[in-house]
């Protein structure tokens, strides 16, 4: 070292802190002090403790910021510019009422939408989540593989899994049952028919949160012949819900006085699994009991119509659960599977993925299944609507550019920022958008009594009280604003006061590009909303014109009876019955069966042909009917002969659909008829073969179907009519009805209704669907009507000179309507390539599509097409019919 | 008056820099607040109060030498003005006159 310690310097890092913190004039002295502190302190404790305290001295000189600084001059007027910013954007406002009002209700619509469609997707979302263990909560699936081929694919399992899961697997904490019943519940002085009946475990009310307002609620469901009722029934059966203790009947296969010991709130909408009355599973004990003291509704591998429910430990994993259990059911089951050549399975679902993502066979409420790809379409919808309102906002602003450009150029001349005026600009997108969203949410409040009318939702305006909504809220218009109004703040504040003033901006192409870009991507999303909303109505349309394979007009099915006294003394009834009702006049036949078309089938059992081994048996639906079913729904026989009353031998033989015939292994219909088969465990003859009509609905397959002939089939009564009067029919039946069946309700319906229930999910989201193409294309063209209206008025001096030398007004139209045309041309483009991928994909979920209709797209296009031309045309017809000598004298 | 309070680390560095006569400037006012008053005080603080009290007239100041100890950084000495020095009277007085309140019985002992 050759210095000495008396020219060591400070630590440069302490010295570049004081020049940041004090002023320059302040600098020097003061650096000073410190320095001469510093080279004491070298002198006396050495040069590390010198630096030390040299930069601790440093760093608390940050207390002294402020001293000696010129303060700036627009720290304390920030308030009053915005004050400023805000009282221009009120006057911009009011001064273009037109395009504000067309960016503001864009926006609103855009935002109303959004809002709309996230309550309904948050709702579709919600179910079986108000159960405080829905995580832990599965239903036990039940699945039958014959080799690979998936044979059944159930969503309700047999009666022995639940119990069985519970003694060999420790993950288990509760199961319950539910097997759904129907029948009819009577009082003194009521009696009504009731579909939504389950026979359930005593856990049933644990695992789920159905709040119990009356009775013990840990001693309900335990005794046979109980019953838990809802509040609606107490009301609707007693009057009170005070009815502990009081009987009800159940009158169906089992006739039996129930005891009530439980009331429940009602099921909340947004449950999968909904009834009305909950009957003690002892009492189904009772009833199956064998000889040796057992019950087929506890040991039964078979039965599978028992939806069950597993409750598992916390943090019990269900696929390590599924795989266990796999080895576990092998185990017990493993030689029958062998025997019979089969699999069954018993996969765990989460409750929560019931609703949205399940559609299988014996869903609780079939019909109010939703679908969690529809779900997810829509909220991609509200995510685009909500864009094309953005895009809106930001084409708009930018074509105004030319005309804010003079304010921008005096306001930077006066010694505005460029920051500042990003400020204005966001501040009015600001106001613009929080104008927007309350119209938005004025909309929606106003609007969501017709929304759920046309989409059959329940939706309320609780969420206004919700805090998730609103952060959602507030997100989103934050976005919106920050989307909205950041490129038009910069395109704007970035313009060269000079050349504005001297009015040289004209000629510049000011965001032209994504402008047109933008017009693009809205036209494209408006296109792919319309065809996909076409699409969706003609696959609709298809399945309800469908050839189903049966006649659905005039066909009055009324329901059958469930207090019967006896098998024996019914089937003479039934007799004189069914000739009573043809004597009504207008009633053509009539048909007793087990089941009508649209009504889901719960009866199986197995079936061969007669020679093949245990290993070949099928399972296959049963349909019980008599000798007028076939004639009486006019479905068509391809091959054999319907029964007939003449051969006694025809309680020995069948009649099967195409399916079974099939499934069966026959060649063809004609081949299997008069083979024998084994059914019930007794050789039957295959008399006839019907054609494929559709029990179920035109989205999936027909299932293989045995048509066999009972006794007395006492499920429905089918008429075929050949009049319109219904009215009178309808009230002679009901007459001839409780004459023969005084203790039952006379129930009826007529089957292309009750046939079409099944597409009310389709039906309504077609119809969300259509209304959100509607919103979509409006918002769009509110767009386009701003921004061509500003392309005119901007060309209002080339229009004028153009006319002044002779061009026609047409020609002028086209002119103008030119650039819009290509775009909205590019726009089909882009998204008929879109439109057909997911459109495909989506039709491939039905059995009976319709193939891709390519006039859907040209239509679609042309819609859009022409919805824009006259936007569009509106303005630049006026501009092109105006005279010349005023567009020239503007300025 | 609103500007003329006197906090009351200021009056010690205001008599300190009275009693320095001629000499005082940040380092040596520094050093004499930690003698006289027996507390380490950091230079920020005899910083911020040196320039505050000029702003409020108490002090004024000038330029003076530059040693190579402070890098060759000039000196700024500060001296008390009269209204400086009217201030310091006053505060004086005042607890002259609150001093003479108490009673004298608690100083008998």
């Amino acid at each position: 070292m050759t210095r000495s310690s008396d020219h060591s310097t400070p630590p440069r890092l302490g010295t570049y802190l004081l020049k940041k913190i004090y002023s320059e004039e302040l600098f020097g002295e003061i650096s000073g002090d410190l320095e001469e502190i510093y080279q004491e302190q070298v002198a006396e404790k050495g040069r590390f403790i010198a630096s030390c305290n040299y930069l601790v001295d440093a760093v608390l000189s940050i207390r002294n910021y402020d001293l000696r600084r010129r303060k700036k001059i627009t720290q304390n007027n920030s308030i009053a510019m915005f004050k400023n910013y805000f009282k221009i954007t009120l006057r911009t406002i009011s001064k273009n009422k037109v395009y504000s009002g067309l960016n503001i209700m864009g926006l609103a619509l855009g935002i109303a939408a959004f809002i709309f469609i996230l309550q309904y997707v948050t709702y579709e979302n919600s179910y079986d989540k108000f159960h405080s263990n829905h995580e832990n909560t599965y239903r036990v699936l039940y699945k039958v593989y014959r080799g690979e081929d998936l044979q059944i694919d159930c969503a309700a399992a047999v009666p022995r899994v639940g119990p069985f899961m519970k003694e060999k697997m420790p993950e288990v904490e509760a199961f319950a049952r539910a097997f759904p019943v129907s029948g009819v519940m009577s009082t003194d002085n009521t009696k009504f028919r009731e579909d939504r009946i389950h026979i359930a475990d005593p856990d049933f009310l644990n695992i789920f949160d159905y709040s119990v307002v009356e009775g013990d609620k840990n001693n309900l469901l335990t005794e046979p012949n109980q019953v838990v009722l809802t509040s609606e029934m107490a009301e609707k059966y007693f009057g009170s819900t005070d009815v502990i203790g009081k009987t009800i009947t159940f009158n169906s296969w089992l006739k039996l006085p129930l005891e009530i010991t439980g009331v429940t709130e009602n099921v909340p909408n947004n449950s999968h699994f909904k009834y009305d009355f909950l009957i003690s599973y002892e009492t189904l004990n009772n009833e199956t009991r064998q000889d040796d003291g057992s019950s087929n509704s506890e040991t039964a591998w078979g039965w599978y119509d028992f939806n069950t429910y597993v409750q598992l430990k916390d943090g019990a994993d269900p696929k390590a659960f599924d795989e266990k259990f796999e080895e576990v059911l092998y185990e017990e089951r493993g030689e029958i599977f062998e025997k019979y050549n089969f699999k069954a399975e018993f996969p765990l679902q989460p409750i929560t993925d019931i609703h949205l993502y399940s559609n299988l066979l014996q869903e609780s409420e079939p019909e109010e299944q939703g679908d969690g790809d529809a779900v997810f379409f829509l909220s991609i919808i509200a995510f685009f609507i909500l864009v094309i309102a953005w895009i809106n906002y930001i084409n708009l602003s930018t074509a105004r550019a030319m005309e804010r450009a003079k304010e921008v150029g005096i306001r930077k001349t006066m010694g505005a920022y460029k920051k500042q005026l990003v400020y204005q600009f966001l501040s009015e997108a600001l106001l613009l958008n929080f104008f927007a969203l309350i119209i938005g949410l004025l909309i929606v409040v106003l609007g969501i009594r017709y929304f759920n009318q046309l989409t059959n939702s329940l939706l309320s305006t609780d969420f206004l009280v919700s805090t998730e909504f609103w952060l959602t809220a507030i997100g989103v218009f934050f976005a919106g604003v920050a989307l909205s109004g950041l490129y038009p703040a910069f395109v704007l504040s970035s313009f060269k006061p000079v050349a504005v003033l001297k009015g040289k901006l004209q000629g510049q192409k000011a965001g032209k590009g994504l402008r047109r870009s933008l017009v693009t991507f809205q036209f494209a999303a408006s296109v792919t909303l319309i065809a996909g909303t076409l699409i969706v109505y003609q696959q609709l349309q298809h399945m309800n014109t469908v050839d189903l394979g049966f006649d659905m007009t005039n066909t009055l099915v009324i329901k059958g009876p469930q207090s019967l006294e006896s098998d024996s003394i019914y089937q003479t009834k039934l007799q004189t019955f069914k000739s009573q009702m043809l004597n009504i006049p207008g009633v053509d036949q009539i048909t007793a069966s087990s089941n009508v078309p649209g009504d889901e089938i719960f009866w199986t059992n197995g079936i061969r042909k007669w020679e093949d081994p245990d290993s070949q048996n099928n399972t296959i639906y049963i349909a019980g009917i008599d000798h007028d079913y076939f004639p009486t729904f006019d479905i068509k026989m391809v091959a054999g002969r319907n029964y007939d009353k003449s051969f006694t031998t025809d309680t020995g033989a069948v009649i099967l659909n195409k399916a079974a015939v099939k499934l069966l292994g026959y060649e063809s219909p004609a081949e299997a008829v008069n083979q024998k088969v084994r059914f019930w465990n007794n050789p039957k003859t295959i008399i006839g073969v019907v054609d494929d009509y559709q029990q179920m609905s035109a989205k999936s397959e027909v299932a293989p179907i045995v048509l066999p002939l009972v006794k007395a089939p006492s499920g429905f009564f089918t008429l075929s009519l050949t009049t319109d009067n219904y009215q009178q029919v309808l009230n002679q039946a009901q007459q001839t009805f409780t004459a023969f069946f005084p203790r039952d309700p006379y129930d009826y319906f007529f089957i292309d209704e009750f046939f079409n229930r099944q597409y009310a999910n389709e039906r309504t989201f077609s119809r969300v669907f259509t209304l959100f193409a509607i919103f979509g294309v409006v918002v769009a063209c509110l767009g386009l009507f701003g921004l061509s209206s500003f392309t005119a008025l901007q060309r209002t001096k080339e229009i004028g000179i153009r006319k002044a030398l002779g061009a026609s007004l047409r020609g002028i139209v086209m002119l103008l309507s030119k650039e819009f045309i290509i775009l909205i041309a590019i726009s089909n483009l882009i998204a008929w390539p879109i439109i057909y991928l997911v459109m495909e994909q989506w039709l491939d979920n039905f059995a009976t599509r319709i193939s891709m209709p390519i006039w859907v797209f040209l239509f679609a296009g042309a819609m859009v097409m022409i919805t824009a031309l006259i936007t569009v045309g509106y303005k630049t017809f006026r501009t092109a019919q105006s005279n010349p000598v005023k567009a020239l004298r503007y300025e | 008056m609103k500007g003329t309070y006197l906090g009351e680390f200021e009056e010690l560095v205001l008599l300190t820099v009275a009693s320095l006569a001629n000499e005082a400037y940040a380092v040596v006012v520094k050093k004499e607040v930690e003698k006289n008053a027996d507390r380490k005080v950091n230079i920020s603080a005899i910083h911020s109060s040196l320039y505050r009290l000029e702003d409020k007239g108490f002090l004024s100041s000038e330029f003076g030498g530059a040693t190579q100890k402070r890098g060759g950084k000039q000196k700024r000495f500060f001296k008390v003005t009269s209204a400086g020095f009217a201030t310091l009277q006053q505060s004086k007085d005042l607890k002259e006159q609150l001093w003479k309140n108490i009673p004298q019985l608690s100083f008998s002992h």
